[in-house]
């Protein structure tokens, strides 16, 4: 097995213009979510408000509508000239993003245009939601206007396939290898990153891109607040409150993380400004016929399969959606698995919400800013943790341990810390009882 | 409608799709090929043709479609058998 280095990263984050800004605010203590005007228009239709989205407008596209639908962008204008409009017809605004940010990880990467157009080249990235705005205003012209078909045009299939982002990027930059995208709902971002590591390290591939995005979506936010499990009640910036004793729920975010690995040698050989080093991926599955609930058990195997034998995390990128049960089982399994050991907790969520798809690669690349910086992002709003057992723990269902979130307040950064970061453990979970951990460490 | 207006209403559909080099739309002739001459994808020829629908205020037939060729003129030809349709 070969090892892998991350040598390139980028993306699209809620109110922050590129990667430095978003570095800062992280370790600011701020918050990116704002209310949502989009959803504020649909006044009592929707429980949650809030969101860390980003416009069109703070990433430089411009809507253009199509001459023969109603309400179809038929294509996004890039005012930046980023990128060749052939690829704006071809892409939905999140594969955009996902272009934005492969161009901004390459040029850290460094690649040269041969490398980058190389047979050992892949593209791996994924959403975990369709291309639902297109979709949305194809089909209602389609079904309730009574348009022919060939009104949509013939970019409605590349706009709303499963790997359009992947196939973009891989058309857009010219890789000759493996283009794929791989779908695992919540841990979607992770779990890409996860397996173009394994390619790299099962010698398949040399250099891939990888990574996830999803788009800012009116139509992907309405099914969460639907399943009433989007916070409300707080302000934005208090909304997403990882392991807080008044958590209520997640905040539905959008954004895209892009990162660029490499095989160690190679990486090494040419001199390449390495990020980090990817110890082990490790991913599985709760198997134990729940979609929805986390699993205690799922979540140790997971902790033991991706840190094994290797040395133990001086950070733990937790998943930490704000969910009531969601956030119990993880602290609890984290805090079982690594008993004794020093160590600390950082749940990126709190601070821009959940992004689902995109959630894994940019929470990755909030852990190679750790790295970097030396600091524990924090797990902003958790100011107070339960004294005593929460509900969750008193269902004849839970296998965890039973005690307090609050004798875990040590593990909890309310604010940023700068300390010694050697080794950091990423993890995402995702609707169907999936489950992915990546360890990643200091270059060397 | 003259075949001289049918044209210059093609030129501004032209203006619209982004595959095609906007340089390349003023010296447009009939005889002038979506594919070779303005490195247009074949995909793109049903968008040209559906917003030539909307634009002439006209329906084509599914099988004229199907045979049609890929210059300028043969789009001119499908609007002009549709006006007479009409």
């Amino acid at each position: 097995m070969r090892k892998v280095a991350v040598v390139g990263m980028d993306g699209v984050f809620p109110t922050c213009n590129g990667l430095q800004e978003f570095s800062d605010k992280l370790f600011s203590n701020q918050s990116l979510i704002r209310e949502w005007p989009e959803a504020l228009k649909y006044e009592k239709q929707l429980r949650s408000k809030v969101s860390g989205f980003i416009s069109l407008d703070e990433c430089g596209l411009r809507q253009v509508d199509s001459s023969i639908l109603e309400d179809y962008p038929e294509f996004y204008e890039d005012l930046q000239e980023r990128i060749p409009k052939g690829f704006l017809s071809t892409s939905d605004l999140g594969a955009i993003w996902a272009m934005f940010s492969t161009l901004g990880a390459l040029k850290m990467a460094n690649w040269t245009t041969s490398e980058i157009k190389s047979e050992r080249t892949g593209v791996v990235v994924g959403s975990a939601g369709a291309g639902h705005s297109i979709m949305r205003a194809s089909w209602k012209n389609f079904f309730d206007l009574g348009k022919k078909s060939r009104a949509l045009g013939t970019h409605n299939v590349d706009r709303t396939m499963v790997y359009r982002d992947a196939a973009n990027i891989a058309c857009l930059i010219q890789s000759k290898g493996v283009c794929e995208a791989i779908g695992s709902a919540c841990a979607t971002g992770l779990g890409n990153i996860g397996y173009a590591a394994r390619l790299i390290a099962w010698g398949d591939q040399d250099r891939i891109i990888c990574g996830g995005t999803e788009a800012t979506s009116i139509e992907t936010f309405i099914g969460f607040d639907a399943m009433q499990v989007l916070s409300s009640g707080f302000s934005p910036a208090e909304s997403s409150r990882s392991f807080d004793k008044n958590r209520k729920g997640f905040v539905c975010s959008f954004g895209c993380g892009i990162v660029a690995l490499e095989a160690y040698d190679l990486a090494k050989a040419r001199g390449a400004n390495i990020l980090a080093v990817i110890d082990q991926y490790f991913n599985n599955g709760d198997g134990d016929g729940d979609m929805f609930a986390p699993s205690y058990d799922g979540q140790m195997r997971l902790l033991k399969g991706v840190i094994g034998s290797n040395k133990l995390p001086d950070v733990v990128k937790a998943h930490g959606t704000s969910t009531v049960t969601g956030d119990m089982v993880e602290l609890t399994s984290i805090a079982s698995f690594l008993k004794g050991h020093q160590f600390h907790i950082s749940a990126p969520k709190s601070q821009f919400g959940h992004m689902l798809g995109a959630a894994g690669a940019v929470e990755f690349i909030a852990a190679l800013l750790m790295l970097k910086e030396q600091k524990v992002s924090p797990c902003l709003n958790a100011n107070e943790l339960s004294e005593d057992l929460e509900q969750t723990q008193l269902s004849p269902n839970w296998r965890g341990p039973l005690i307090p979130a609050a004798q875990h307040r040590e593990l909890i950064p309310t604010h940023t810390i700068t300390k010694e970061i050697n080794n950091i453990v990423c993890l995402n979970y995702g609707f169907g009882g999936t489950n992915s951990a990546i360890s990643i460490s200091k270059p060397y | 409608m003259s075949r001289e207006e049918i044209l210059e209403g093609i030129k501004e559909i032209l203006k619209t799709v982004n595959s095609i080099d906007k340089d390349k739309i003023d010296g447009i002739t009939e005889s002038t090929d979506f594919i070779t001459d303005l490195s247009a994808p074949s995909t793109e020829l049903i968008n040209i043709i559906a917003k030539a629908e909307n634009k002439f205020d006209v329906e084509f037939d599914d099988d004229d479609i199907d045979d049609m060729g890929s210059t300028v003129g043969e789009t001119i030809d499908l609007v002009v058998k549709a006006l007479a349709a009409q």
